[in-house]
């Protein structure tokens, strides 16, 4: 089990790099940098710029180094915690992102657990209760939340929020607390507003994970296993919970690492909607601006958090399963 | 074959003191949304304390339904709509218990299920939960039906598995499913069946997925077992050589429906029923005579004219359109020349194996020295219990695979031997059209979305043969060489039972009238009358077409009905070769003989002989006696002993003998 963790922790140390190289060729393939693209903005809007000044900034922010050298300076920066810097802001890269990224995380994870909540007993109950009107129920409940594109739902969860009850639910907090620093209200404002982004990522989630969990567990419900407990004499829910479920468990796990960079990249069309101060927005304007440390910052951060969940969901998979703990040592 | 009247025998007595379980009249329906299928008809029989009685039947006679009845645990679809089922435990005598009023998932019926009857399944492999080990399992079992602590029911349990023949009890309770063999996992599942002393043990084909001489072990155990606990065994089985080795007493079903019940010597002696007749018509025996044919239920007349055979004696098509090249009856005098030689082949796979820093490799030896000749018109059975490496060599003569080191030489078109080893793909294609193969599994081996026309003709569009209309004609003709209507060549192979998409799978084999025919396991997925038809078939079409087949199977009573030579395989090795006749008059190689030792028969007057069934594995060539041994030391060669029948062994006046 020891080396089983060992060689999944080294395992990532490759493919982070791998990623962070990925990211940062696919940045710079589009032509030009931002710089051009801020010169091609003055000169739209008709100002002079001055050469001079140009290049002294490209020397300033390195642009004028070939690719791999400016690739080896942001990446040995990630490394002791640097980011780098955003031109656009002219800030140093933590200071732009700032709450957003903490924010970003509570938001998905609250979703990711949102979507555990949701669908673990409804999964459990359409599946033993196959072709029931409840079943039925859930299955079209389940169909709408995946057919809906989730900016849609929000926008209809807006406009409803604001006819019905008089409220705005956009963004995260109460508007008195956007700039203020953390407290106890903050935090509290923070959990209330929470719920409608909640709520409106985490739908179509939710929703295939019901469909998943269903299917799953009616396929190990036939299983001959689950005859020979019957046969034993368990009570049916005793058989249910200890047998099939616990197979059915393996998928379900396995989609942590699938489910975290599905919930964030989701997020940001409705975090755009619903203004939150989330790192989604930012993400897409850094890119179309060519903003090309910030976006790095964004996509590494992505990339992390999927890495990591992969981690967690085999570690989790290898503690559950018996056969992924001993792979290899069977003789069948 | 609709309703005849039901045989039952008269020295039946039903005496109410000492059975068990006596069933009257059981009924049972599957609702289904457009129907009620009644899946048992008034099925009436009783078990007697400490008897063993088998039921009998093919698939679909609704022998499980039985038993899933017997211990409540009919699928949701079924309901027992009649009779009764009465419940007489010996633990507590007076009472009397009809199982079918109560509520399957009630208490009453819960504490029944598991505790006074219990069950065992065919498939070891699937029976347990891969996710817990055989302890809790096992555990569970005890503590849900007796008030004990968790550590004697560790002790219980442990003693359990010590009972069934576990070597090291305790630390078998620590052990995953994944981690034993199907035949520990088939004890371990005994173990489990028996923990609480069950006064009954419902035991639906408890051998049928195990190889022969771990089949005549657990046999063995449960007889053991059932003298020591006081138990009854209802036996569920298609295999009357099991039921002529095991039960007092046999009831045979047919349709959801006993047709004859009685004592199994009586039975088997004189049998009433038509059906029970034919069934044991239909069972492929030792001392058959030859020329002596099985009886299936219904046997297939090939109609043989045409195509396959019309050959003009120089080799040349006669009928326009017709391919040139016709080799399947093309010959005449050289009959009796090698078509296939296999010479000294070794194989080995790699096994994954986890270690610090990438897998560290280790070799599984599946083919070691193995050599086999099949000549011209004969056929060659080779015998082997699974893992023995019997598909791997045949996928090896197919060259799905290449050998290690070796040499597999072919009969060509141009009548040489020519080495397949090292051809390219393309070099090969030519080959591939003279060798093809039938396969085990007939559900698996049609693909579901062709029509039986294009799955016959198939063969021939990929090597290009013929023009359409000599397809369609051949096509045609091989419906009705393998006896089918060729009506239905629109039809899609769903609807068609497993023997008759094994007949579709033989045809297509044929249409490309190919030298060599390798049958891997044809009919193990069959029942016995189904079986006698294929086998019956084969025998025809071989007599026929002077067709060449090399058949595997793990079932030596089907090779010895359809093999003229036999060649015994274990441990990826050869161990004895050997004309039929030979093989089972005088086999010399221990592996041989524990193998035959362990078949049952189903004739009563060749019962197993218990006593010599070895413990342990019999396949391992370290425990064979000198001069058998195979370890670091000995590497025994194939030996001549008499005309054409050889014996891997060690002999002092040594000498390497081709085969």
């Amino acid at each position: 089990m020891l080396t089983f963790l060992a060689r999944r922790l080294l395992v990532m140390i490759p493919t982070l790099f791998f990623i962070s190289v990925l990211v940062f060729v696919v940045i710079q393939l589009p032509p030009g940098d931002f710089l051009t693209t801020y010169l091609n903005e003055l000169q739209s809007q008709g100002e002079a710029v001055d050469p001079a000044k140009i290049a002294y900034l490209k020397q300033q922010y390195g642009l004028d180094q070939p690719m791999y050298v400016q690739y080896f300076d942001w990446a040995w920066g990630l490394l002791h915690g640097d980011l780098g810097f955003s031109f656009e802001y002219n800030l140093p890269v933590s200071e732009v992102v700032g709450d957003r990224l903490y924010l970003s995380m509570v938001l998905n994870f609250s979703t990711v657990l949102f979507i555990y909540i949701v669908s673990f007993p409804i999964g459990i109950y359409s599946a033993t209760r196959q072709y029931s009107w409840g079943d039925y129920g859930f299955t079209l409940l389940g169909f709408l939340g995946l057919a809906m594109p989730n900016f849609l739902f929000a926008l209809v969860l807006l406009y409803y929020a604001n006819v019905v009850f008089g409220t705005s639910i956009g963004g995260l907090m109460d508007p008195e607390y956007i700039n203020a620093a953390w407290s106890f209200g903050k935090v509290k404002s923070v959990v209330e507003h929470l719920w409608a982004p909640v709520l409106v990522i985490g739908t179509s989630g939710t929703a295939s994970m019901i469909r998943r969990l269903r299917a799953n567990l009616l396929d190990e419900l036939s299983k001959q296993y689950v005859v020979t407990a019957h046969a034993k004499g368990l009570s049916p829910g005793r058989v249910l919970f200890k047998y099939p479920l616990r197979m059915a468990l393996n998928p379900f796990i396995a989609d942590i690492g699938n489910i975290l960079p599905q919930v964030v990249s989701g997020s940001v069309l409705v975090s755009v909607v619903m203004s939150l101060p989330t790192t989604g927005p930012m993400l897409l304007s850094s890119l179309q601006s060519q903003d090309m440390y910030l976006a790095g910052s964004f996509l590494m951060f992505l990339a992390l958090l999927t890495v990591v969940g992969m981690f967690v969901s085999d570690i989790l998979l290898a503690w559950l399963d018996p056969r992924i703990r001993f792979q290899g040592g069977v003789s069948e | 074959m609709s309703v005849l009247p039901v045989v039952r025998r008269d020295n039946e007595r039903w005496d109410d003191m000492a059975d068990i379980l006596r069933i009257r009249d059981l009924e049972v329906e599957f609702v289904l949304p457009h129907m009620r299928v009644k899946a048992v008809d008034k099925v009436g029989f009783r078990i007697g304390a400490q008897e063993t009685v088998a039921l009998v039947g093919e698939s679909g006679s609704g022998k499980t339904t039985i038993s899933q009845a017997i211990m409540g645990i009919l699928p949701d679809a079924a309901t027992i709509s009649g009779g009764s089922m009465i419940f007489a435990d010996p633990k507590t005598p007076g009472t009397r218990v009809d199982l079918a009023m109560l509520d399957r998932k009630g208490a009453e019926m819960r504490a029944i299920r598991g505790g006074r009857i219990s069950m065992i399944f065919q498939e070891p492999m699937s029976s347990l939960s891969p996710l817990h080990t055989i302890g809790d399992q096992i555990c569970e079992a005890v503590r849900l039906h007796r008030k004990v602590g968790n550590t004697e029911a560790k002790e219980l349990s442990a003693d359990m598995l010590g009972l069934v023949g576990f070597p090291d009890p305790k630390r078998a309770l620590r052990t995953y499913p994944f981690e034993l063999s199907g035949g520990l996992r088939q004890r371990a599942m005994i173990a489990m069946a028996l923990v609480c002393r069950p006064a009954l043990l419902v035991a639906d084909e408890p051998t049928t997925a195990l190889d022969v001489t771990i089949q005549a072990q657990t046999l063995r155990l449960i007889k053991d077992l059932q003298s020591e606990l006081h138990m009854s065994v209802l036996l569920i089985t298609h295999d009357l050589g099991v039921v002529a080795n095991m039960a007092d007493r046999m009831v045979v079903i047919y349709n959801g429906r006993v047709v004859e019940s009685g004592r199994t010597e009586d039975v088997f002696r004189n049998p009433g029923h038509l059906y029970t007749q034919s069934l044991l018509a239909a069972v492929p025996h030792f001392d058959m005579q030859a020329g002596e044919r099985l009886k299936p239920l219904r046997e297939i007349k090939p109609r043989l004219d045409g195509l396959l055979t019309l050959c003009s004696a120089d080799g040349t098509a006669s009928v326009p359109g017709a391919p040139e090249t016709m080799s399947l009856a093309s010959y005449g005098p050289g009959s009796g020349e090698a078509v296939l030689s296999v010479l000294h082949v070794n194989k080995s796979f790699a096994i994954r194996k986890s270690g610090w820093f990438g897998m560290d490799q280790q070799r599984f030896e599946a083919l070691s020295d193995v050599s086999l000749t099949v000549n011209r018109g004969e056929c060659l059975g080779l015998v082997g219990e699974s893992g023995c490496g019997k598909t791997t060599l045949s996928k090896l003569i197919m060259r799905a695979m290449a050998p290690d080191s070796g040499s597999i030489l072919f009969r060509g078109e141009s009548g040489q031997m020519t080495e397949l080893t090292y051809l390219d793909e393309d070099q090969l294609a030519p080959y591939r059209r003279r060798i093809q193969f039938v396969f085990q599994d007939p559900f698996g081996s049609l693909n579901p979305r062709m029509t039986v026309q294009d799955i016959i003709s198939e063969p021939m569009l990929i090597h290009n043969i013929g023009d359409a209309d000599y397809r369609q004609r051949m096509v045609l003709e091989l419906m009705e060489v393998v006896g089918l209507d060729p009506r239905f060549l629109n039809r899609y192979p769903h609807s068609f039972s497993g023997g008759q998409r094994q007949r579709i799978g033989i045809a297509r084999a044929l249409c490309l009238r190919p030298d060599l025919l390798i049958f891997d396991e044809p009919t193990s997925a069959l029942d016995v009358s189904v079986q006698a038809q294929i086998l019956n078939l084969l025998k025809d079409l071989k007599d026929q077409l002077k067709l060449t087949y090399l058949f595997i199977s793990h079932n030596l009573a089907v090779v010895d009905y359809i093999a003229d030579r036999i060649a015994v395989m274990c441990a990826g090795r050869i161990v004895e070769t050997a004309p039929r006749e030979a093989l089972f008059r005088d086999p010399i190689h221990p592996y041989t003989q524990a193998l035959l030792n362990a078949v049952p028969f189903a004739d009563l007057d060749h019962p197993l002989d218990f006593s010599k069934i070895v413990e342990g594995k019999a396949s391992n060539p370290r425990s064979w006696p000198a001069p058998f041994t195979i370890d670091n030391l000995s590497d025994p060669r194939m030996v001549q002993l008499s005309d054409g029948h050889f014996v891997r062994m060690t002999r002092p006046d040594y000498q390497e003998i081709a085969v």
